[in-house]
């Protein structure tokens, strides 16, 4: 993770027209590639808990959707600090971003759920169909926001990068992967342990 | 076969169970149109509308005011059978469940259309809309925009019927997932409106039309179909 930031600071040479914010690029992106590998988890996760009701679906279900809303969150927030200086605004309605706004809600959503019911199979199961439900929904925004955006698509579409560049967004991207894992293991392990302790104090009462 | 009639049946006869007790009540469809009409007043006055905003802000105020009014039909969905736990005595019959979520589904897209079609004169008397035939294909973009939200909603107000936040956790659930359906319905229902531009030869179909139906047809099957698989895991106790 240092040696990603070292990279992606110092590393990566400026880029010609952008200068120094470029280098947002290589966090920007990795993180929104762990977002959307976290949501495709979650459809797994529910899709497995509904097959086999085995808690421990529903556990890796409920810890990506968790990481994916903390990795979309960074997105949007570094996106505005790039676009400020690049399109003269933080903000633009535009494709990419508004899918990814919209897709955001829809997991926070899927947390509330997780969050506010009654702890117990029936909350686990209804996690699970928003899961499902919550990834069928994301063609959709995608596509839908597409038609009716009136900006066009702003987002750099072919990125051309020399090979110290190359090699800097391939260490972020692994560096991501790895935070990635590591985030989702911690917090699985935490919820492993509270559900054991539940079970010892039912067992003790 | 004889196992789609026999679905088929008694989604026929929980519909007609559901729309006898609403049409002897009324509780659900008199609320929601007035409720339309009071969203629509709030609308008047914090716009301005008339004029040129039929064409810019009406679909919009349209929609969000059905939108709105749809989440407390929705809320009602299965308030009906948690009393004297007629829903435990649905389940312990021996019928299809897929058949109850139809039912409830059909349900609320006739409630939702039955308000939209009382409430368009008024939305026509509020924005000086010229009547005319150039307004049919907006029958059409109603009848898919409310089968959207009955195949999303109905799925989430059963989930949401035992939760403690039911009134909060509806909407949160319902709009994100609905955001692409009404994108569709507010460009239909303008490029439809926009016939109706003085000057401008109306068509009975807009070219422009077809790809935002296309859409909410797609999304309303797609969810339908989703909804209905999905749904066997929501209600079983």
């Amino acid at each position: 993770m240092l040696a990603a930031i070292i990279a992606a600071m110092v590393y990566a040479p400026t880029e010609q027209q952008m200068g120094d914010v470029q280098r947002i690029f290589y966090f920007h992106v990795s993180s929104a590639l762990c977002a959307a590998m976290a949501y495709f988890l979650v459809f797994v996760g529910s899709v497995e808990y509904l097959r086999t009701r085995q808690d421990r679906w529903d556990r890796f279900a409920g810890v990506r959707a968790e990481v994916g809303v903390l990795f979309s969150a960074f997105v949007l927030f570094s996106g505005p600090l790039w676009a400020r200086p690049i399109w003269g605004v933080f903000w633009r309605w535009e494709p990419r971003l508004a899918t990814m706004l919209i897709t955001l809600t829809i997991y926070v959503a899927y947390l509330m759920v997780r969050n506010y019911g009654d702890p117990g199979e029936r909350t686990q199961r209804f996690a699970a169909v928003v899961g499902v439900v919550a990834f069928v929904s994301v063609p959709f925004v995608q596509y839908s926001i597409k038609l009716w955006s009136a900006d066009q698509q702003l987002h750099p579409q072919k990125v051309e990068l020399g090979p110290m560049m190359e090699q800097t967004k391939w260490l972020c991207y692994f560096a991501f992967a790895c935070l990635f894992t590591l985030l989702l293991r911690l917090r699985l392990n935490q919820e492993r342990q509270a559900a054991r302790l539940q079970a010892l104090s039912r067992s003790t009462t | 076969m004889n196992e789609t009639r026999s679905m088929w049946s008694h989604t026929r006869l929980l519909l007609r169970k559901d729309l006898l007790a609403e049409w002897r009540s009324k509780e659900r469809l008199s609320p929601m149109v007035f409720f339309v009409l009071l969203v629509l007043l709030v609308y008047n006055f914090a716009f301005e509308l008339g004029g040129a905003a039929l064409w810019e802000i009406g679909p919009g105020v349209l929609w969000s005011s059905f939108v709105f009014a749809s989440l407390f039909g929705l809320q009602r969905t299965f308030a009906a059978e948690s009393t004297n736990d007629c829903l435990d005595a649905l389940l312990v019959a021996p019928i299809d469940r897929g058949s109850l979520y139809l039912a409830k589904m059909v349900g609320n897209v006739l409630f939702l259309l039955g308000v939209q079609l009382l409430t368009l004169p008024l939305f026509g008397l509020f924005f000086n809309l010229n009547p005319g035939l150039y307004l049919l294909p907006l029958f059409i973009v109603f009848f898919l925009g409310a089968a959207s939200v009955a195949s999303v909603g109905t799925l989430f107000s059963a989930m949401t019927e035992h939760s403690r936040l039911r009134e909060f956790l509806l909407p949160l659930l319902v709009l994100p997932v609905l955001i692409p359906a009404l994108i569709s319905c507010v460009a239909a229902t303008s490029v439809v409106l926009a016939g109706g531009i003085p000057g401008r030869s109306a068509v009975l179909w807009p070219p422009d039309l077809t790809i935002h139906v296309g859409m909410l047809a797609l999304f309303a099957m797609v969810f339908t179909t989703l909804a209905w698989m999905l749904f066997d895991f929501v209600i079983e106790e």
